[in-house]
């Protein structure tokens, strides 16, 4: 009897370990529609968008955000001219890899550009008076196999994108962090800042996998002929 | 010395410090020609292994044969390694072409695309 009830065992764990693996091998992506929460690797984004808005498409930009964009100069204002950190969602667009991490309580992208390490909080809600920073305060949930990312409590020093979208601190982003397939991410992006646009808008990047990558070290030693003499 | 003056001592120190400072800052291809290619050739003077972005330092010399120094700027450190480039690739002293894109405002600057090395040897910058 209990020589049999070893044998079920076994039997069920053969399932489990062999038969299962090779289901999901089959349906080619285990990521889709099954709940799967991985997004862990190196990505990098595939396509460069300097500007979320291309040339021949508008902003809906309220005056003031009209004002300040009119303001922006890449050579002269960027604030990342000074390595200052790009604030979100601007880092998610910078040409340089980065680094998924699942942790308990937590999903944590390193960032190769200023080894920028952004949080998002899987287990709470937003704190109450959040004091205004670069990367806000950013809370996910999983829906299904997708990592909804809603971050608020920004300050006002960074740009939306490389040319000078601008923002307010009452910007909202919420993101939809999803595999797409086993290689490819996608961050589909809402934006919303009632001071600087009239409505909410979209933008989205893919990014691929780069097995084998490794997040270099990246400090902006450049910065030091501020204090030292070349 | 009055506080007075040494404030303005001060100021014209620190102003002259930061005038002879290069112009290195992190920024975004906006201010180059990305539509053409320049080819310089010249010696290295110098190869600063450095981030947000390297800069290799050239002597060349005009169309009228003076003498005039081209900086090419190049990609990060992370991104250059991963495209086989290594902090002694080139060294001064070393004869080589840049190719890259020139800054829009006539600067003797250029965003570097691939360099090529005296014995007909190329390497790309192309880190993307």
């Amino acid at each position: 009897m209990v020589r049999n009830r070893i044998r079920v065992s076994m039997v069920i764990g053969a399932v489990f370990l062999f038969v299962l693996p090779a289901i999901f091998a089959q349906t080619g992506n285990p990521y889709k529609a099954t709940g799967v929460h991985d997004l862990a690797g190196v990505w990098i984004i595939d396509h460069f968008q300097p500007a979320l808005f291309p040339k021949g498409t508008t902003p809906p930009f309220t005056p003031w955000g009209e004002a300040q964009f009119k303001k922006a100069n890449t050579l002269v204002n960027d604030p990342n001219l000074a390595c200052l950190p790009h604030g979100i969602p601007r880092l998610m667009f910078v040409p340089l890899p980065m680094e998924i991490f699942q942790v308990p309580d937590k999903v944590l992208i390193y960032v190769e550009a200023g080894n920028q390490l952004r949080q998002i909080h899987v287990n709470r809600g937003h704190r109450n008076d959040l004091d205004p920073t670069y990367n806000g305060d950013s809370v996910g949930k999983w829906e299904g196999e997708t990592l909804v990312v809603d971050t608020i409590g920004f300050n006002d020093v960074t740009w939306l994108d490389h040319v000078g979208l601008p923002h307010s601190e009452g910007l909202h982003v919420v993101e939809r962090i999803h595999r797409a397939d086993h290689d490819t991410l996608v961050d589909d992006f809402t934006i919303e800042d009632t001071k600087a646009y009239t409505k909410p808008w979209t933008a989205s990047q893919t990014y691929h996998l780069k097995p084998g990558w490794e997040i270099a070290e990246y400090v902006c030693d450049n910065n030091k002929y501020v204090y030292h003499e070349k | 010395m009055n506080t007075r003056r040494f404030v303005i001592l001060f100021a014209l120190a620190a102003g002259a410090i930061l005038l002879s400072s290069p112009v290195l800052a992190h920024h975004s291809t906006a201010e180059y020609d990305m539509t053409t290619v320049t080819p310089i050739k010249g010696t290295v003077a110098k190869f600063e292994w450095s981030n947000p972005h390297a800069y290799i330092y050239i002597e060349a010399k005009d169309d009228k044969g003076n003498a005039v120094e081209w900086t090419a700027e190049l990609a990060s450190l992370g991104m250059l390694a991963r495209v086989n480039w290594k902090r002694d690739t080139v060294k001064p002293g070393d004869v080589i072409t840049i190719y890259g894109n020139r800054a829009k405002d006539g600067r003797t600057v250029m965003r570097l695309d691939k360099i090529a090395f005296a014995n007909g040897q190329e390497l790309s910058a192309h880190v993307g």
